[in-house]
């Protein structure tokens, strides 16, 4: 009777244990901590320099980007027309054009077409 | 003064030259490669640069395949690590042509145009012809929708036997882009 309890709680432990592997959540860039803090001008040159190793370097990392505004909409924005930011929720912060940012966000790669490196799951740091 | 004359002309074009570019950099593109009855096998990209030239219908449109977000977490990490192996390819991009583009014909209401082009992901290149889109103007803004179907075997990707029957070959792929004159 006991070997049967002892199974079953192992199987209710794997079950859940399995359950969560395979709908874990998924990554929460804002409660990380950045791997690289640079400026937007810095990390634009790093990219326009060797793309294939920026990628190496920065692809799918955490980073925190600082510079000012060049560009503002509902759920992006452009940081000195080399930096976009896509936000997952409205941009609710009170930011205008100009004003000096900081972020933090996910990179998911260059834009060859607009000369842009690309963040995704920003949040405004100040 | 032919220096000024020159330069003159030169910013002139140039000007001219932007005009002609209407281009979106949050785009979206959904997939999905579902099987019925078994999980959903979709994504959405909504971070899609696009550039249309009015003046000749030139299209071109690239994607970073780290963007594409799966409602499961672990379905996204086997899509980017396994599949799409996207630090190697990190890009999907698209050149063509919209056949018969004419930016005075445009009008609010869809009318229905195709574009001839390449697509490349996971370092594959492939033709597609005659995908049918959908485009109006609105706003002074040019709506572009549409849809197509890819075969996963075309670009070189291999499914494992023990998920083949829980994701189909043929994965259909909507786009719709907003673009605004630059």
């Amino acid at each position: 009777m006991r070997k049967w309890i002892v199974i079953l709680i192992i199987l209710i432990v794997v079950a859940i244990i399995g359950y969560n592997y395979i709908y874990q959540d998924h990554r929460d860039i804002e409660s990380e901590a950045a791997e690289f803090v640079m400026s937007s001008d810095e990390i634009a040159t790093k990219f326009s320099e060797n793309v294939t190793l920026a990628e190496q370097t920065f692809l799918n990392k955490t980073i925190e980007v600082s510079g000012s505004v060049s560009e503002l909409n509902d759920n992006d924005l452009t940081i000195e027309d080399k930096i976009f930011c896509q936000f997952l929720n409205q941009i609710k912060d009170n930011i205008s054009i100009d004003s000096k940012i900081k972020i933090k966000g996910r990179v998911i790669g260059y834009d060859d077409l607009l000369e842009q490196v690309k963040l995704d799951q920003c949040a405004i740091l100040k | 003064m032919k220096k000024i004359t020159f330069l003159a002309v030169l910013f002139i074009s140039l000007s001219a030259i932007g005009q002609d570019k209407y281009l979106t950099k949050t785009g979206t593109l959904d997939f999905e490669a579902s099987v019925p009855s078994f999980e959903e096998v979709a994504a959405k990209n909504k971070s899609v640069t696009a550039i249309l030239n009015t003046k000749n219908g030139d299209f071109a449109a690239l994607a970073l395949v780290k963007a594409f977000r799966f409602k499961n977490a672990l379905m996204e990490e086997h899509f980017n690590e396994n599949y799409a192996e996207s630090d190697k390819h990190p890009k999907a991009t698209f050149k063509g042509k919209i056949e018969g583009f004419n930016f005075d014909a445009l009008s609010e209401k869809d009318s229905s145009l195709s574009v001839n082009g390449s697509l490349t992901f996971h370092g594959v290149t492939k033709k597609l012809d005659d995908i049918k889109l959908n485009i109006k103007l609105v706003d002074g803004q040019i709506v572009l929708s549409g849809s197509f179907k890819v075969m996963v075997s075309d670009f070189d990707i291999e499914i494992p036997k023990i998920v083949a029957n829980k994701l189909s070959d043929e994965v259909s792929v909507a786009f719709n882009f907003e673009l605004e004159k630059k």
